[in-house]
C-alpha cells in the first residue's frame, strides 16, 4: 500500500484519463466506413488494458489505423489515442516482417533518388494502365492511384546550382526542411520559398545532411530506419538551430509534426530541445508580419476562388490559422475554410491494393464537401492531401507557400522590406 | 495575433457567444480543448425544469423567484423572454429548428423514459404539450436488433407509465446487421453514417410499414444524421414518425455542435480545435492575452475574452484532494472547503459540487481576489450558483449568459 496518494495522472499518454465517452470513435474516418476496425476507444485506451493483463489481446486490426490524429484532437480528456495505437502496434512488432512494397513505398528517399535519374521515362510509364496492373497484381500498388510525377532534377540539385551562392548577402537567415515531396516531386514549392523569403530579406540554407523525415517508414513499420534517419536529421537541426542559429522552416505540415512530436512520442529520439526552432513557414512568416518586422506585398490582379483544407496534421498541431490568415492578406483571394475531414490517402496507405477502396470512402465526404464549394483551387498543406484531392476532384490543389509567392508583387516587397 | 474577443472553450455557450459577436463583425477566435459536452445533448434545451425537486411549468415565472446568486438572477428576469427569444432565432439561424415557449414547458423524453420539462425540442423528436393531454394513444417504439444504446425496456414502461399503449418493436435491415459485426461499436453516431442512401432508408421504411401497421404514432431512435434524411425515412413510413432520443454519443447533440460551428465560420470566426489555452497575462484589473498549447510562444490578444471552459467533464473546474479551482486563471471559485461537503451519499441525490463554479459580478466578470477582471466575462457551465441536473437549467444558462455577454462586449467601445 503506498504511504502516499497519487494525486497526478502518471499512465502513458493518459490513458487512464479515458472516460470512455465514445466521443473519439463519432470522428474516427475508419470506423466510418468498415466494421473491421474496432474504433480509436477500444483499439486505443480500452484496448490498452487488456493488452497491459496479456500481449495475446493486441488485435491485428490496428494496422488499419490511419494516424490522422482526429480522435485525439477531439478527445474532451486528453488521452494520446493515437499515440497508444501506434506503440501498440510497435510493441506488436510490426513491421518486423514488412513486405517488399511496403518498404518501397516507405523508403521516399530511394525511391525518389532512382525516379529522378529517369523522371520523364518514369513519369510516363508510371500513368501507363499495364504499368499499373503489374504494380495492382505484382506490388499490390492499386491501379487506381494516380502517382505523383516526378522531377528531373532534386530541389537541392537545383538549389546549389541556381540559389545557394547568393544567400548569404541577405541580412537574414533561415535554414529549410524541403522534405521528400519538394526534393523528387515538386522543387517548384522550395523554390516559391526561397522567393518568398528572400523577398523579406531572409537568406536560405539547407540542412547539413537531410534525409527523409520517416513519417512514412513509421507507418509502415520500419521503425529501425526511422530512427535511423531520424538521429541523422536531429542532429543537422540541432546544427543549424545551436551553431548556425537559424530557425528550421518546413512546407510539409507532416514533416514537421513527425520531426517535433512523432520523434519523441514514438522514435524515442528527445528533440525538445530544438522543438520550438523547427516549424512550417506560414507560422514564421505570419509571426514576423504579425510583430510588423516584415511586409508582404501583392498584386492588384491575383483574383482566385480557393478553398483551404487543414490537413490532419495540420490540425492535430493546431497552426491552420496561420496559413489561412496570410492568405486572407491576398487582397483578390475570396477564401473559404472547409469543415476539417480527412482526405482519406494517410500518405502511403492510400496507395495499397486492400486500402484504396477504403481510402476513397473516407475520403468522399471531403470531395463532396470540395465539390459543393465550387471553387477553382484547393489550398493545403500537405502533399499527400494534394495529390489525393487533384485525383479525386479533378482539382488543382496548392501550398499555400506556391500561393502566396505566385500573388506576390516580389518588387514591391523587396522595395517595402528595404532591399 | 489579435482578435477582437477571444472564447476559451468551444461548446454551447461559447458557440453562442461567438456567433452573435461575429454576426455584428467582430474578428473572433474560440479556442475548444476537444469535443464538448454538446455531444451528448439528446435534442432539448432546457431553461428551468425543476425548483425544490418539483416540475416547472412556467420558467419565466419561476426564474423570477429564483434567488440572487444564479445566474439569470444576475441577467435579471425581466430580461429572460427577450435572450430567449434570441437564443431561439439564433439557432433557427444556424439551421437547428427546434419548438417551444419559454413561458410554458412542455415534455421530453429521456433514453430511459422519463418524462422532463423542457423549453426547447427538435421538430424532428417526439415531445409532449400536456401530460394530461397525450398527443396520440397508441405508439410502435422501433427497436433495432443489437442497438443497445436504447434502453427500450425502460422507455416502453416509462411511456406507459403516463399513459400510451407501447408496442415494442424489434427489426433490422442488410446495413444494420452489417455493422454488428463491431459489437461494442454499434453506436447511434456509427448508424447514422451508414443510414444515408435512399435504398438504405427504404428498408427502414419497409420494416416499419410492415410491423406498425397499428399505431397511431412511430417512434423511431435519434439514429438519423441530418433533416435531410430524417425528411426522407417520413416521407417513406406511412405514419406519423418522431424521434426519440438514445444513450450518449447523440446524433442530435453531434448535428447541433456541427451546425453551429459551421455557422460560426461562415460568419467569419475562427474556431481553434483540439486546442487548450494554458495561461493568461493579466495586467492590473484587465487580462491583455492568453497563451495555448499549441500556438506556443504566439499568444492570443483581445479587447475582450470570455471564459466559457465547461464544467468539471470539460476541465473547466477542477477538483483535486484539497480544493475545486479553475485552471487557467486560478479564478475565484464558488465551492466549498470541507472536501467533505462536495458529495452527498446517494448518487441521485442533489449534489452540492453541481452548483459550484466561477464567481462572477452582476455583470458576469469573473473576480481574482475579489476584484473583478474588466475584460473577461465567464459564460455557461463555468458558472456557479446554478444546477443543470436537479434544476434543468443548463442549455438554458449557457445560451442566455452567452447572449448577455456578447450584448455586454459590444456595448463596450
Amino acid at each position: 500500500m503506498a504511504d502516499k496518494m497519487q494525486i497526478c495522472n502518471i499512465s502513458e499518454n493518459n490513458f487512464e484519463q479515458c472516460t470512455k465517452c465514445s466521443i473519439c470513435t463519432t470522428v474516427c474516418p475508419v470506423a466510418a466506413v468498415t466494421t473491421d476496425y474496432p474504433g480509436p476507444k477500444q483499439a486505443g485506451p480500452d484496448g490498452e488494458r487488456y493488452r497491459l493483463k496479456d500481449p495475446a489481446y493486441y488485435d491485428k486490426m490496428l494496422k488499419l489505423c490511419l494516424n490522422c490524429k482526429r480522435c485525439e484532437v477531439a478527445c474532451p480528456s486528453g488521452v494520446h489515442i493515437a499515440d497508444i495505437i501506434q506503440n501498440a502496434r510497435m510493441k506488436a512488432g510490426e513491421g518486423k516482417r514488412a513486405s517488399l512494397r511496403d518498404t518501397m513505398l516507405a523508403n521516399t528517399d530511394l525511391l525518389g533518388t532512382m525516379a529522378n535519374k529517369v523522371a520523364p521515362l518514369a513519369n510516363a510509364t508510371l500513368g501507363l494502365a499495364p504499368t499499373k496492373l503489374v504494380m495492382h497484381s505484382v506490388m499490390a500498388i492499386d491501379k487506381h492511384r494516380t502517382f505523383p510525377a516526378y522531377s528531373r532534377t532534386k530541389f537541392e540539385t537545383w538549389f546549389k546550382r541556381h540559389a545557394q551562392s547568393s544567400q548569404d548577402a541577405y541580412p537574414k537567415h533561415v535554414s529549410y526542411f524541403h522534405g521528400c515531396y519538394v526534393n523528387y516531386n515538386f522543387p517548384k514549392l522550395g523554390q516559391d520559398l526561397v522567393k518568398l523569403m528572400n523577398a523579406m530579406g531572409y537568406g536560405v540554407h539547407l540542412l547539413d545532411k537531410e534525409q527523409c523525415c520517416g513519417v512514412a517508414l513509421i507507418a509502415n513499420g520500419l521503425y529501425k530506419q526511422a530512427k535511423r534517419q531520424g538521429r541523422v536529421n536531429a542532429a543537422s537541426i540541432r546544427q543549424a538551430v545551436n551553431t548556425d542559429h537559424r530557425t528550421v522552416l518546413t512546407t510539409s505540415s507532416s514533416c514537421t509534426f513527425n520531426l517535433r512530436d512523432e520523434y519523441p512520442a514514438i522514435l524515442g529520439i528527445d528533440t525538445r530541445d530544438v522543438r520550438d526552432n523547427i516549424m512550417l513557414a506560414t507560422r514564421f512568416i505570419y509571426r514576423l508580419i504579425d510583430e510588423e518586422k516584415v511586409k508582404l506585398v501583392f498584386k492588384k490582379d491575383y483574383q482566385r476562388r480557393i478553398a483551404y483544407h487543414t490537413a490532419c496534421h495540420m490540425q492535430r498541431m493546431g497552426w491552420q490559422l496561420y496559413s489561412i490568415e496570410l492568405l486572407r492578406m491576398i487582397p483578390g483571394l475570396d477564401l473559404q475554410e472547409l469543415e476539417q475531414e480527412c482526405c482519406g490517402i494517410s500518405g502511403t496507405y492510400g496507395f495499397k491494393k486492400e486500402n484504396y477502396e477504403r481510402s476513397q470512402a473516407i475520403g468522399s465526404v471531403l470531395f463532396k464537401h470540395i465539390a459543393d464549394a465550387q471553387v477553382e483551387a484547393v489550398a493545403t498543406d500537405c502533399e499527400t492531401c494534394k495529390w489525393q484531392i487533384e485525383m479525386s476532384t479533378g482539382l488543382p490543389v496548392e501550398n499555400p507557400i506556391s500561393i502566396l509567392a505566385d500573388a506576390l508583387d516580389e518588387e514591391a516587397t523587396r522595395q517595402a522590406n528595404g532591399l | 495575433m489579435r482578435m477582437d474577443t477571444v472564447i476559451m472553450g468551444g461548446g454551447l455557450s461559447a458557440l453562442t457567444c461567438g456567433i452573435a459577436l461575429a454576426k455584428r463583425g467582430q474578428r473572433v477566435a474560440i479556442v475548444a480543448s476537444g469535443q464538448s459536452t454538446l455531444l451528448f445533448n439528446g435534442g432539448s434545451m432546457e431553461l428551468l425544469g425543476c425548483v425544490d425537486g418539483k416540475a416547472v411549468t412556467s420558467p419565466l415565472e419561476a426564474i423570477a423567484a429564483l434567488p440572487a446568486e444564479h445566474p439569470y438572477s444576475k441577467l435579471g428576469a425581466d430580461r429572460i423572454s427577450e435572450l430567449a427569444s434570441e437564443a431561439h432565432s439564433l439557432l433557427t439561424d444556424a439551421g437547428i429548428q427546434m419548438e417551444g415557449n419559454a413561458a410554458a414547458n412542455h415534455w421530453r423524453i429521456t433514453p430511459i423514459g422519463v418524462a422532463k420539462p423542457a423549453w426547447l425540442t427538435l421538430n424532428s423528436h417526439f415531445s409532449i404539450d400536456s401530460l394530461g393531454q397525450l398527443p396520440c394513444k397508441r405508439l410502435a417504439l422501433m427497436c433495432i436488433r443489437g442497438f443497445f444504446d436504447q434502453p427500450n425496456g425502460m422507455l416502453a414502461e416509462g411511456l406507459k407509465g403516463l399513459g400510451f399503449e407501447v408496442d415494442k418493436l424489434e427489426f433490422t435491415t442488410d446495413e444494420i446487421t452489417a455493422l454488428r459485426r463491431s459489437p461494442s461499436e454499434m453506436r447511434a453516431n456509427s448508424l447514422a453514417k451508414r443510414l444515408v442512401s435512399n435504398a438504405s432508408l427504404q428498408r427502414v421504411a419497409d420494416e416499419i410499414n410492415r410491423l406498425a401497421a397499428d399505431a397511431d404514432m412511430v417512434l423511431f431512435p435519434s439514429v438519423l444524421a441530418d433533416e435531410d434524411v430524417i425528411q426522407t425515412l417520413k416521407s417513406m413510413v406511412k405514419k406519423p414518425l418522431r424521434l426519440v432520443a438514445t444513450l450518449p454519443p447523440a446524433v442530435s447533440g453531434n448535428r447541433m455542435q456541427a451546425l453551429l460551428r459551421h455557422y460560426f465560420r461562415m460568419l467569419g470566426g475562427n474556431y481553434l480545435m483540439g486546442d487548450t489555452v494554458v495561461s493568461g497575462t493579466l495586467e492590473g484589473d484587465r487580462l491583455t492575452s492568453v497563451t495555448t498549447a499549441k500556438l506556443g510562444d504566439m499568444p492570443l490578444r483581445a479587447d475582450n475574452f470570455v471564459l466559457a471552459t465547461g464544467s468539471f467533464v470539460s476541465k473547466g473546474l477542477v477538483a483535486d484532494y484539497e480544493r475545486v479551482y479553475e485552471p487557467i486563471l486560478d479564478l475565484d471559485v464558488d465551492a466549498d472547503a470541507d472536501r467533505e461537503q462536495w458529495t452527498r451519499f446517494g448518487v441521485l441525490e442533489p449534489q452540492a459540487y453541481s452548483r459550484y463554479g466561477v464567481k462572477t459580478d452582476a455583470g458576469l466578470h469573473c473576480l481574482k481576489q475579489g476584484k473583478p477582471i474588466q475584460n473577461l466575462r465567464a459564460i455557461g457551465s463555468v458558472l456557479s450558483g446554478h444546477d443543470a441536473i436537479k434544476m434543468g437549467d443548463g442549455t438554458g444558462v449557457s445560451l442566455l449568459t452567452a447572449l448577455a455577454a456578447a450584448q455586454s462586449i459590444l456595448a463596450t467601445k
